[in-house]
């Protein structure tokens, strides 16, 4: 019997409970997109932020200490130098370490720096080895391809890049390529200036950088460690990383690790924040010092924030617009119907049925409408996705339990007021047309 | 006043009157969907500015140096140049100026500031201690402090030979320690006041930086306005920080854009859908006043100049309460005032008045083409 007036009702009024249900599918699919947005703004942001450069400089222990002592003991020969060079060089192969560290899918792209002095013509030049296009296969099994490309998004490049495939293939700085004349296509020769070794160099790609770099010479690794005579060692490694916004604890934990408590150290070791990534980094590589780029690193975290609480408050927002919109319509819906539920209580019905029969109602369009309006959510986020970053948003499995609360929470709550007044009416009132 | 408009003016009083709850829901309808046009158009201006400042963050975008990079400017050179930056885009100058200074017989690099200025340019700077604020005071780079074993509150001496070989040395407090992952790590930023007594040369800069708002496009045009005004000086963009930040924040902008757009129609919507609902309620009333002789005319028109009524106090009140939300939101958001655009508030009450208007059309037509004696007989 219940079920039978339910669907009655449902069929009698099609053309309100059609509008009831499309405004609940407007507000859900609104509702879903933003969510979808929210949830996933911070990977899109931390992305684009990208752009900016490597967010964490690794270099040898040695680097900063050593450095002036360098000059002593580097030209002693014997163990003394042994332990200088090991101190100021990180060792190629240990790189492929900075992809196993607790948050490897965090790293972004990194690739390590060896600048070696070489003579062309009369001018001595830096000749900066990277890594461009290399393929690295991790002990874990996985496969990674990584290099400086991506990592200097700014630089425009012109002609082909720099390839592994070719060693002997550079990319020079648009000043330096000015003063040498040198275009893509044109060989020049470089002597090592400490060991006089010569190379014949071909040009690839003129870039420039708008920084220092246009008067240097970018080459494969390999290259740059002959002509340096280093072979298997690289000074630095720069690294980016996508990283949690910065926040007290790690603050906390940027000056001192060690005075942390140990609840504390746990999330702040399995939470990206730039500090843990240089931690593990430097736990997984000894001898190596890590130091976050803090230019790239606070302004991450302030500028992530900002558009997060922007994206917070607009779907708030939102949410309110729609709520408010439906438990408009259900209250309208429900006070056009006061004869007929006039009639069922003056038949006999008591208000406890009375509202579960309207709630039953509302709910199932409600129910309706949010599914389509889900679907539809869906489609927006996608698009919202594609038409800004052009990738699609992926709309989190945790939106689905939010919408349906937030349904049965508006079509309760807007259904309140005008239960309160089926309570209220008197039969004998509304059916005389009052 | 004639007969009949003043008649229509009592009927308009009397049915705004008389069902108070269902008008104020209809009110509150447009009155919420004012609010959410006006700050978010409000917000859609404000928030390229506001982001931009953001991105300041990221430190210097303009540098100023001598032409072709070699030698020093003074200050009145720098002064000069600097007057053609947009003052209202300006976030912070930084002159600097480099010495090579030495410590027990150690060398190092001296770099001369404006603390208040490089707080502004670069505010990045990571200072463990506090900053320094009187004469005498300066910050260590970490990696400095760690190779020196430098604590906030030490004092150490720094020396050195002018340009003309006198030579001179200054005792200096430290009371910060500056990790910033960059070069500043290995200097010893002290004031440029101090620099300038300390040496006994004053007016010699190596290089300024100024951050701006402004967009790569205009900081190229500035570059190319001081190339042509001061010869003997040179303002270069920073690429990587302001091409990196058009990226960026275009594709922020347009989110903003898109999210307020598809918010904004959703709400004119369901303002629409709300109107309609209170239209197609009063279907008795129409039918009643159409029993008695009135005209399908007569009866839209009051429909209509009720629907304009409530658009226009509804779109008044949603620019008073999209003022406050929007400059909540942004004080939220930016920590920053936000600045009002008052000649939003008629565009906000025209549009939710034609939206009030449209939304009412179509079941005020449905309604009036209804026998009266149908709709009377509750059918």
């Amino acid at each position: 019997m219940f079920w039978k007036m339910v669907a009655g009702a449902l069929r009698r009024q099609k053309g309100k409970h059609v509008m009831i249900a499309f405004t609940v599918g407007l507000g859900v699919s609104l509702a879903t997109a933003m969510l979808g947005v929210m949830f996933d703004i911070g990977d899109k942001v931390n992305q684009e932020l990208k752009a900016y450069g490597a967010n964490l400089n690794v270099i040898p222990r040695g680097a900063s200490l050593l450095g002036d002592k360098y000059q002593l003991a580097g030209d002693d020969g014997g163990e003394a130098a042994e332990e200088v060079l090991a101190a100021n060089y990180i060792r190629e192969d240990e790189l492929y370490k900075i992809k196993m560290i607790f948050w490897a899918y965090n790293i972004v792209d990194f690739s390590p720096y060896l600048t070696a002095r070489v003579k062309v013509g009369n001018e001595e030049i830096n000749l900066v080895g990277a890594w461009f296009n290399k393929h690295l296969s991790l002990p874990t099994g996985d496969e990674v391809d990584t290099g400086m490309a991506s990592m200097k998004s700014w630089w425009k490049i012109e002609g082909q890049p720099v390839d592994e495939a070719f060693p002997d293939g550079v990319m020079v700085g648009r000043n330096l390529a000015g003063k040498l004349k040198l275009a893509p296509g044109s060989t020049f020769e470089a002597a090592a200036a400490d060991s006089g070794l010569v190379k014949t160099l071909t040009v690839r790609s003129v870039f420039s950088s708008g920084g220092e770099e246009d008067d240097e010479i970018f080459a494969p690794l390999a290259l740059a460690q002959e002509l340096a005579g280093k072979p298997g060692l690289v000074q630095r490694v720069e690294v980016s990383a996508l990283t949690t916004p910065e926040n007290d604890l790690a603050r906390k934990a940027a000056q001192n690790p060690d005075h942390l408590s140990r609840q504390e150290w746990d999330t702040w070791y399995c939470t990206a924040y730039i500090s843990s990534i240089a931690y593990q980094i430097e736990e997984i590589m000894p001898g190596v010092r890590v130091k976050p780029v803090m230019r790239v690193a606070e302004s991450e975290g302030t500028i992530l924030h900002k558009t997060q609480l922007m994206i917070v408050l607009l779907t708030i927002l939102t949410l309110l617009c729609s709520a408010l919109a439906i438990s408009n319509l259900v209250t309208a819906n429900i006070m056009e119907r006061s004869v007929e539920i006039g009639l069922m209580k003056a038949l006999g019905a008591t208000n406890l049925s009375v509202s579960l029969l309207v709630l039953t109602e509302m709910l199932i369009v409600a129910f309706m409408g949010g599914v389509c309006g889900y679907l539809a959510g869906l489609g927006l986020a996608r698009f919202i996705g594609l038409a800004v970053f052009g990738t699609s948003v992926e709309v989190k499995t945790v939106v689905i339990p939010i919408t349906v609360l937030m349904i049965l929470a508006v079509t309760l709550l807007g259904s309140l007021p005008s239960l309160r007044s089926i309570l209220h009416l008197r039969p004998t009132e509304v059916l005389h047309g009052r | 006043m004639s007969k009949n408009s003043f008649f229509l003016a009592r009927m308009l009083m009397w049915s705004l009157l008389r069902r108070r709850s269902r008008l104020l829901i209809a009110l509150l309808g447009v009155t919420i969907g004012a609010t959410v046009l006006f700050s978010l158009v409000t917000l859609c201006y404000d928030i390229p500015r506001q982001l931009s400042r953001e991105f300041r963050s990221y430190g210097a975008n303009l540098v100023f140096v001598k032409a072709g990079g070699v030698g020093r400017m003074s200050l009145a050179e720098l002064n000069q140049a600097a007057a053609l930056l947009p003052a209202e885009q300006l976030v912070g100058l930084t002159p600097l100026r480099y010495e090579s200074v030495r410590n027990h017989m150690l060398p190092y690099t001296a770099v001369g500031v404006d603390f208040e200025e490089a707080r502004k340019t670069s505010p990045y700077w990571r200072v463990e201690g506090v900053w320094p604020a009187r004469s005498g005071e300066m910050l260590a780079g970490s990696d400095v402090a760690e190779k020196i074993r430098l604590t906030p509150g030490q004092s150490l001496t720094l020396d050195g030979r002018n340009e003309a070989q006198e030579r001179y040395d200054k005792e200096f407090k430290v009371t910060g320690i500056v990790s910033t992952g960059g070069v500043e790590d290995g200097f010893m930023v002290i004031s440029l006041s101090d620099m300038e007594e300390m040496t006994g040369e004053a007016d010699r800069l190596d290089l300024a930086e100024a951050s701006l708002t402004s967009n790569s496009a205009a900081l190229s045009e500035i570059s190319a306005q001081v190339k042509a005004r001061f010869p003997g000086l040179e303002a270069r963009p920073v690429t990587r920080v302001a091409s990196s930040e058009e990226t960026v924040l275009s594709k922020l902008t347009a989110l903003v854009y898109l999210v307020s757009l598809v918010v904004l129609s959703l709400t004119m919507i369901c303002v629409a859908t709300t109107m309609m609902t209170v239209v197609l309620e009063r279907r008795r009333e129409i039918g009643l006043k159409k029993a008695l002789g009135a005209e399908n005319r007569r009866v839209a028109r009051e429909f209509l100049a009720e629907g304009l009524i409530l658009g226009v106090l509804g779109g008044f009140l949603g620019s008073v309460c999209g003022l406050f939300l929007a400059g909540a939101v942004s004080a939220s958001v930016f920590g920053r005032a936000l600045t009002p655009e008052p000649q939003l508030a008629p565009i906000t009450i025209a549009v939710s008045a034609v939206v009030t208007i449209v939304a009412c059309l179509a079941p005020v037509r449905r309604a009036v083409d209804v026998e009266p004696a149908l709709v009377l007989r509750g059918e």
